[in-house]
């Protein structure tokens, strides 16, 4: 994944996007969107749309003492929270802090003491999150899986691309194959130097960020383009 | 619009020390001082000794970590991946220990002297020694955390695990038990220097690795931590047991009380430096600010 940080509004789209497609409780958001202040002598706010990076060596596959955190063949790490034991050694060994324990006291529910909305409900019946395991971002495994049955293209085709990345109205994040030399992911790191968070860790995240610097973007520019005819999955440009 | 503190600041980690984590930090240095008590209690042959490190793991250490895991009941998958994962062996060494000390014991009570038995003394020995190092790699593979990238912390934990261990062999020797309390006194007195002196080694290189390391060791020298490291680690930990030590030594004789004063203070050092080393521990910011 790319995220074109000259492109994010903070619109928190991919936040409430993930929340939707895998019933969040509310204590946890899988996807982060955050804001800083650059500082130095001209200082502007910058944002960092942040989730777990699928990192190639991730810390946590090699820490999980009960295989429960995997990395599958499309580099995906997941975890099975059936074999998930609680132990927290992944939580410790992110350097990128993109994993959470789910306690009880961040699965109180929406209106915490009221009656669970439909919403639960039905996220209850169809994406289930354990108490007392360990949850991260699966750059919507589930859907890319669904969408590749169905002979669709991740990254080309939303059916198979992660919600967040569908669902970006500024079209700042970008979803493809990494080892595909000739996939529009390969082209902006290659073309717009792309560059990984504390690649000195050895773990070689599979998000790459482009134009950190300039920080925010033209709303009007977003605009004047999300009026021209639309891209079919808002991911290739 | 949201500033999260741990994407351009230094965080703690806290999973390992706050809230539950506490039980985690009551295991890992109840899996040093029942370890130590055992190899000390081997050189001894004190049977006392090996049972007491027997309960230590096996009840306070297997229960902590039992009550800290987010599903119990599904304690044994955690020793699944010992191929990478330094908690999956550590607990594969814990189980060792419990099964192999349990036959020993049972040898050395029924069967002293027998071939068995000091087969299964060695076999429980190589465990507690493995017990008693493994939380060290535990926290040193974290390349997350600079503080804790040294290879001094597993050695550091078992010398203090060792000196825990003398120092309750010392209260087993007030109380009748097959121990040497001068030779005990005297092991006490050495790692006690010992352990000091990696102590401000390891505080020296953690402050000299990164900047993350340094903010580790200032939090505790003059940050939120100071008064559990100057009174818990520096004051009870090592200038109260070895002054005395000393007093001991120079005077050829010391009250029981004091002693177990002076073990009192030993161990409430060793559960301080466990702690300082678990709460200090912190991560680089994730996004640096444009200087």
């Amino acid at each position: 994944m790319v995220v074109d940080l000259s492109r994010c509004v903070r619109c928190y789209a991919c936040v409430a996007a993930c929340r939707i497609e895998h019933f969040l409780p509310m204590g946890m958001s899988w996807p982060r969107l955050v804001a800083l202040d650059t500082g130095g002598d001209n200082p502007a706010v910058s944002t960092y749309s942040v989730r777990c990076n699928q990192c190639k060596e991730a810390p946590c596959v090699e820490v999980c003492p009960t295989g429960a955190t995997q990395q599958r063949n499309d580099g995906i790490v997941w975890v099975d929270q059936d074999k998930c034991v609680g132990c927290r050694y992944c939580v410790i060994a992110c350097p990128y802090q993109n994993r959470t324990f789910l306690s009880k006291d961040k699965d109180k529910g929406f209106f915490p003491g009221k009656a669970l909305t439909n919403f639960e409900k039905a996220g209850k019946k169809l994406y289930t999150h354990q108490v007392g395991t360990t949850e991260k971002c699966n750059f919507c495994a589930e859907r890319i899986d669904a969408g590749l049955a169905q002979g669709l293209r991740p990254g080309i085709d939303r059916e198979a691309t992660p919600a967040c990345v569908n669902t970006c109205p500024a079209q700042a994040l970008t979803f493809g194959d990494l080892d595909n030399p000739n996939s529009e992911v390969s082209r902006l790191i290659k073309e717009r130097k792309g560059s990984q968070l504390h690649p000195e860790y050895g773990t070689d995240p599979s998000i790459y960020f482009i134009d950190g610097k300039i920080g925010q973007a033209d709303i009007a520019q977003v605009e004047d383009e999300l009026q021209q005819e639309p891209v079919p999955t808002g991911t290739e440009r | 619009m949201e500033i999260h503190e741990w994407m351009i600041n230094y965080t703690r980690q806290t999973e390992w020390i706050d809230r539950r984590g506490i039980f985690l930090w009551i295991a890992f240095y109840a899996g040093g001082l029942g370890g130590g008590l055992y190899l000390v209690s081997l050189y001894f042959n004190s049977l006392w000794g090996m049972f007491i490190s027997w309960l230590i793991i096996a009840i306070i250490k297997g229960g902590a970590h039992l009550i800290y895991l987010g599903k119990p009941l599904r304690f044994w998958r955690i020793i699944l991946r010992p191929n990478t994962s330094w908690l999956a062996r550590g607990i594969i060494f814990v189980f060792m220990f419990i099964i192999f000390t349990a036959i020993q014991l049972i040898f050395s009570y029924w069967l002293p002297g027998s071939a068995a038995e000091i087969v299964f003394k060695s076999l429980a020995g190589i465990a507690a020694l493995a017990v008693t190092v493994y939380t060290g790699f535990v926290l040193n593979t974290v390349k997350a955390v600079p503080f804790w990238n040294s290879t001094l912390l597993p050695l550091l934990f078992v010398l203090c695990g060792i000196m825990g261990g003398f120092g309750l062999s010392v209260i087993i020797a007030l109380n009748g038990g097959n121990v040497d309390i001068s030779t005990a006194e005297t092991g006490s007195r050495w790692l006690l220097i010992i352990n000091a002196l990696i102590i401000v080694i390891y505080l020296w290189t953690a402050a000299n690795r990164e900047t993350t390391g340094k903010k580790s060791v200032m939090e505790q020298m003059r940050g939120n931590l100071a008064p559990i490291f100057w009174i818990g680690i520096v004051a009870l930990g090592i200038v109260i047991p070895l002054a005395i030590a000393f007093s001991s030594y120079i005077t050829g004789e010391v009250s029981p009380a004091l002693l177990i004063t002076g073990v009192a203070c030993e161990v409430i050092g060793g559960l301080a430096l466990r702690y300082c080393v678990l709460k200090a521990g912190a991560y680089k910011p994730l996004v640096a600010r444009a200087s």
